[in-house]
This record gives C-alpha cells, sequence and structure tokens, in this order.
C-alpha cells in the first residue's frame, strides 16, 4: 500500500518536472539573449550613452590598461577602446542584419516555392544555386570588395547578402520538402486551399524553427565574415571602428599592448558564442512539435 | 446515369518513372449513387490509394498520365486544371487520408484546421467559423469540443485525431467523402468506432462514400457494393452480398480465406496468399494474378480475362475459369 503511494507520488513528480522542464529554456538561454539584448541596446544608442568620442585621439593616455577612466584602457592613439567596442557592434550588427535581410528575403522564398511546385521550375533554380554554391563565397566576396571602391557599408551588404542567397536557398528548400509531401499539405489542398496559404499558413510555421536557427548561425557567420574582411582591410575604412579593423590595427602593437587585441575578440567571441547557443537551443527546443505524443 | 454521383470510365494512371512506365491504374470504371458506399478492397500495391487519389484529381505535377474519365457531380476531374478542381474540392469531395499523424498540420490548432475552409471557401467570419467548427467536433464525437479547439494536434490521440481529420473534411459539406484506409494507423478498438462514425455521419448528412481498404471485414457490414482490386485492375465487383457469398474470382476467395471468421473453430490458421504482388512496371501478359493463381492454366498466362458479367445484377469478375457457385452461408 505505501509502496504504491510512493510509486504514485513519484511518478507524479516526474510529470510535474517534465512539464516544466518543456517549458523551460534554461538560465543561460536568458543570460545570452541578455548579452545580445545589450549589445543591440549599445549599438542602438551609442550615440546617447555617455561614452567617451570613438575617434577622439588622447595623446595623455596611449596605451593605457583598464582603469576607472578607460573602462578598457586605449589604444597606441588614445582612442577609449570600450567606446570603440560599443560603436564597432554597430558594424558588425548592421552587416550581419542587413544581409541575412537579403538573404532571407530572397533566399527563403525562392527556397519555398521550389520545394513545393517541384519540376522544371526547381531543377532550373536549384542548378543555378548550386553553380553559385560551387564558388568559394568568401573569394567571391574579397574579390568583388577589391574592385568596388569606395567601399561602403551598404556596399558591404549587398555583396555578403547575395552570397548567402544560394546558402538560405539551399537550407529552405530542403526543410520545405520535408514537409510538402506531409499529408496535411495535400489535405490543405483538397480542403481548396490556395497554393500561396499552403505556403505561408501550413508549410511556414512548420518550417519556421529551422529558418530561426540558421538565421542565428547566419549572423553568427556574417560576424565573422565581417571580421575577415576587416583584418583584409575590405570592411569600412579606419577610422570608423568595427571589431575586425580593431583587431587588424591591434596585430601592431601586440607587443606594447594585448588588450588592444583581446577585448574587441572577446567582443565577437561571446557575441557568437550567446547567438550560437541560443539557436542551437531554440532549435532543440522547437523541435519537440512532432515527436510529443 | 446522371443520378450517379461518380462515374469512372477506363480511368488510368500511368507513372514515367526511369525504369520505364508504370500502370498503377489500368481501365478502371464504376458508379457511384447517392448515399451509397462503395469499398475498394485490395492488397498493397493493387493501386487502390492511387486510385482514390486519382479520383480526387491529386497527383504529382510531372511524370504522371492520367487517361480515361472521372464524373464528380458532373464535372469532369481528368484534365481538370488545379484551379478548376479547387471548386470541387472540400465543397463537393472530401478525402480523408491513412495517416491522422500527418494529415494535420502539427503546428496548428486544430480548430484552426477546420476553420481554414469555412472562412475561405464559404466566407464565414471568424466568430462564425469558429462556431461551426466546434460543432463539427461535436459532430464526430470529441468530448468538449469547445476546450479542443485550441489544442495542437500532437496533444491528441490517434483515435480523436482521426476524427479531427473527418471533421476537417465534413466542414464543407462535400456529397462525396473519399475516405483512404482512415484505420489502419488505429488500434483496433478504435477502428470500429471511427467505422461506424462513418456510417453514422454518411446516413446523417447524406453522403456517399468511398472506402479504400486492404481489410475485407472493414466493408463487409459498411458498403453497399465492393470493388476487388489486383494490380490496377478491377477483377471483380458486385454487391456486398454477392462478393461475399456468390464470388468468381479465385483472388476474391483467396482474400475471404485471408480474413479471420467468427464461424472458424478457434485457432485455424489463415490462409496466407503465396508469392508477392506482381511488379507494377513489369505486368506478365495475361492475367496478373496468374502466377499465384493455383487454377492457372497456358490460357491465362497468355490472355487477359476482361470483366465479364456474373448472373447477378452489378456483378462481374475477370477470370477464365471462375470458380463454381457453392451456396455459402455469408461471413
Amino acid at each position: 500500500m505505501s509502496s504504491s503511494l510512493y510509486v504514485s507520488e513519484a511518478v507524479e513528480e516526474a510529470t510535474q518536472h517534465a512539464r516544466i522542464e518543456k517549458k523551460r529554456l534554461g538560465v543561460l538561454f536568458w543570460i545570452c539573449v541578455g548579452w545580445l539584448g545589450l549589445n543591440l541596446f549599445g549599438a542602438i544608442f551609442a550615440n546617447v550613452l555617455p561614452l567617451p568620442n570613438p575617434l577622439y585621439q588622447n595623446y595623455a593616455a596611449v596605451n593605457v590598461g583598464p582603469s576607472l577612466h578607460h573602462l578598457l584602457g586605449t589604444d597606441d592613439l588614445g582612442r577609449d577602446i570600450f567606446s570603440r567596442i560599443v560603436y564597432g557592434s554597430r558594424v558588425s550588427i548592421e552587416v550581419s542584419l542587413g544581409s541575412m535581410l537579403i538573404g532571407f528575403g530572397i533566399g527563403a522564398p525562392l527556397g519555398m516555392l521550389a520545394a513545393y511546385r517541384r519540376g522544371k521550375f526547381d531543377a532550373t533554380l536549384s542548378a543555378t544555386m548550386y553553380c553559385f554554391l560551387a564558388f568559394p563565397a568568401i573569394i567571391a566576396t574579397i574579390a568583388v570588395l577589391s574592385f568596388w571602391t569606395p567601399r561602403s557599408l551598404i556596399k558591404i551588404i549587398i555583396v555578403v547578402g547575395i552570397a548567402a542567397i544560394p546558402l538560405v536557398y539551399r537550407v529552405m528548400r530542403s526543410a520545405t520538402l520535408a514537409y510538402s509531401t506531409r499529408d496535411f499539405v495535400l489535405a490543405a489542398k483538397v480542403q481548396g486551399a490556395s497554393d500561396s496559404r499552403i505556403l505561408l499558413k501550413e508549410l511556414l510555421p512548420n518550417i519556421a524553427p529551422i529558418g530561426v536557427s540558421f538565421l542565428l548561425i547566419g549572423i553568427a557567420t556574417v560576424v565573422t565574415l565581417e571580421g575577415a574582411l576587416a583584418f583584409l582591410g575590405l570592411s569600412v575604412s579606419p577610422p570608423t571602428p568595427s571589431w575586425g579593423n580593431m583587431i587588424n590595427e591591434s596585430l601592431a602593437i601586440l607587443q606594447q599592448n594585448p588588450w588592444l587585441a583581446i577585448f574587441p575578440s572577446l567582443a565577437m567571441c561571446l557575441f557568437l558564442l550567446c547567438l550560437n547557443f541560443i539557436g542551437d537551443r531554440l532549435r532543440s527546443h522547437y523541435d519537440v512539435s512532432e515527436v510529443k505524443l | 446515369m446522371s443520378e450517379q454521383l461518380l462515374v469512372v470510365r477506363d480511368l488510368a494512371t500511368t507513372f514515367h518513372t526511369p525504369s520505364g512506365p508504370l500502370r498503377a491504374v489500368g481501365g478502371v470504371s464504376f458508379d457511384l449513387g447517392q448515399n451509397e458506399t462503395l469499398g475498394i478492397v485490395g492488397e498493397s500495391g493493387s493501386g487502390k490509394t492511387v486510385l482514390s487519389r486519382t479520383i480526387m484529381g491529386l497527383q504529382p505535377r510531372t511524370n504522371v498520365e492520367v487517361t480515361g474519365s472521372v464524373l464528380v457531380n458532373g464535372f469532369e476531374v481528368v484534365g481538370a486544371s488545379e484551379r478548376d478542381k479547387r471548386a470541387i474540392w472540400g465543397l463537393q469531395v472530401a478525402m480523408v487520408f491513412q495517416d491522422p499523424m500527418t494529415s494535420l498540420n502539427p503546428v496548428m490548432r486544430v480548430g484552426k484546421q477546420i476553420d481554414e475552409i469555412l472562412r475561405v471557401r464559404l466566407g464565414l467570419d471568424r466568430r462564425a467559423a469558429r462556431d461551426r467548427a466546434i460543432e463539427l467536433l461535436e459532430l464526430v464525437g470529441i468530448p468538449s469540443p469547445a476546450e479542443r479547439y485550441d489544442v495542437y494536434p500532437g496533444e491528441l490521440s490517434g483515435g480523436m485525431r482521426q476524427r479531427v481529420v473527418i471533421a476537417t473534411a465534413l466542414a464543407g459539406s462535400p456529397q462525396l467523402l473519399l475516405a483512404d484506409e482512415p484505420t489502419t494507423g488505429l488500434d483496433v478498438t478504435i477502428q470500429a468506432q471511427i467505422l461506424n462514425l462513418l456510417d453514422r455521419l454518411k446516413e446523417r448528412l447524406h453522403m456517399s462514400v468511398v472506402l479504400v481498404t486492404h481489410d475485407l471485414g472493414v466493408v463487409a457490414t459498411r458498403s453497399s457494393r465492393i470493388i476487388v482490386m489486383y494490380a490496377g485492375r478491377i477483377v471483380e465487383i458486385g454487391s456486398t452480398r454477392d462478393v461475399f457469398a456468390r464470388h468468381r474470382m479465385p483472388y476474391t476467395r483467396a482474400l475471404l480465406e485471408g480474413s479471420p471468421k467468427i464461424s472458424n473453430p478457434s485457432h485455424t490458421r489463415l490462409k496466407a496468399i503465396p508469392g508477392r504482388p506482381p511488379n507494377l512496371a513489369d505486368l506478365p501478359g495475361g492475367c496478373a494474378f496468374a502466377p499465384r493463381c493455383s487454377f492457372a492454366t497456358d490460357r491465362c498466362r497468355e490472355e487477359r480475362p476482361e470483366l465479364e458479367p456474373a448472373g447477378e445484377v452489378g456483378h462481374a469478375f475477370a477470370c477464365w475459369h471462375p470458380l463454381p457457385l457453392v451456396q455459402k452461408v455469408l461471413a
């Protein structure tokens, strides 16, 4: 008697536990969201925040370490590193969001449409996209940016965005393909639902989680890419700060002032880590839509 | 003829595969009247699912060829554009799919899936559509339908999901309902409930039902007529009584012997049909069933038998060596 009571209590506790666990995304997830939010906030309100001018060169304090006056120290021209990192995040965030907007705006509808319609449309489009994919995106980006001068943020966004289209296309096409042959799509069809309705109302909600996690990974990739471009001197021109060109500039004086390399790298690293973690967490969180019965 | 709801003539569906044409449905003709239930029976791969989808006008956009004619309430489905078919889909003819696990959208509330047709096709406003959807959920026997409106399919059991699927199919008040193995994915205890539900709804809403199944037991008491299919063709057609008691085609008998009967002593072994269904891409020249038939002769292997009328009205079979009529007790 008592043992059966014990069992039922344990079962109840377990189910309750499971119920809570199902809803929760975890503390770390929210810390990551908070960190990204902080980054975004800084990038948007950098002008308004009480930050020193990131371009002001204070020769009285060159290459000083972190202090109360300069939170993260100054660089070889006496510019405040903290302020430059906050302003630098603007470039990273603008480039990544802008190019993803282009990549998803064009790649996602095309991918969904191709997977839904199949046939010649799909074959032609996919062949074209695979041709683009066969060409190494980073080299293409570097080549175009080297010749398309003067460089500006918008040009970088366009080039990186176009390079992202075939990648987004491929992911969204295969995600849609997995659902477009399901019976519920047929069922909606024989209810008389139009193609656009099926695409937007039936298919899109199913593939949205995959799209969102790919978006987050895409943003992370573009932040790295911008860093790489800046490192090669192909991003925004100095003195405008970006995480990438801060790291680039720091190399020359790595011996005297290692902080100059460490802080922007750390900022980029944390940003990417948070993005990837959120993407991963979201994916596993929403993946249960079918297996939970 | 005009009172027939569904008229199928010489319907053939051929898939063009890399390994050659595959004739999944080969020259099928039958009629279905108002408020009638027709059972289509056959093994896996006999073309019954392709047949039901072809009747709906649902086929892949490419590599498929449909010939013949399907008239639903006078509307010619074969060759109609998707746009035209949309006019009858849901409102005149609806379909219940095999697997309730996949025929509902996993990320859409069940009520919304019923709403769809009510709002888009029938032009009901949000409120009216919701009320009607709840009514439909109640009609298909879902307890506390108002609360169930807001759940996701994942929160319902298989039987409940199939009821929701049926409710979605009924939303546009179709006159013809095609049910493609509606109970195959369900527990045995639930199967009877769903079949009885379909039966009741048919009476109440004056629908005609095409019930596709591999289980003769499913159609025995529920359909007025039965079509037995083999390798994409009708091998026997007739009233349920005739097919069960006066079948002439050896394949029909083999199917009957393959399903359990209450009159048999317990632990009677069921007779399996030897061999496998033929490869549709490479059909033998004569009767498709000949390689598995114990009565087969050289004629069967060379010449394909056509449907011949049997003695009874509407009863026909395709066999060179029909079974002699034996007075049998109905199963």
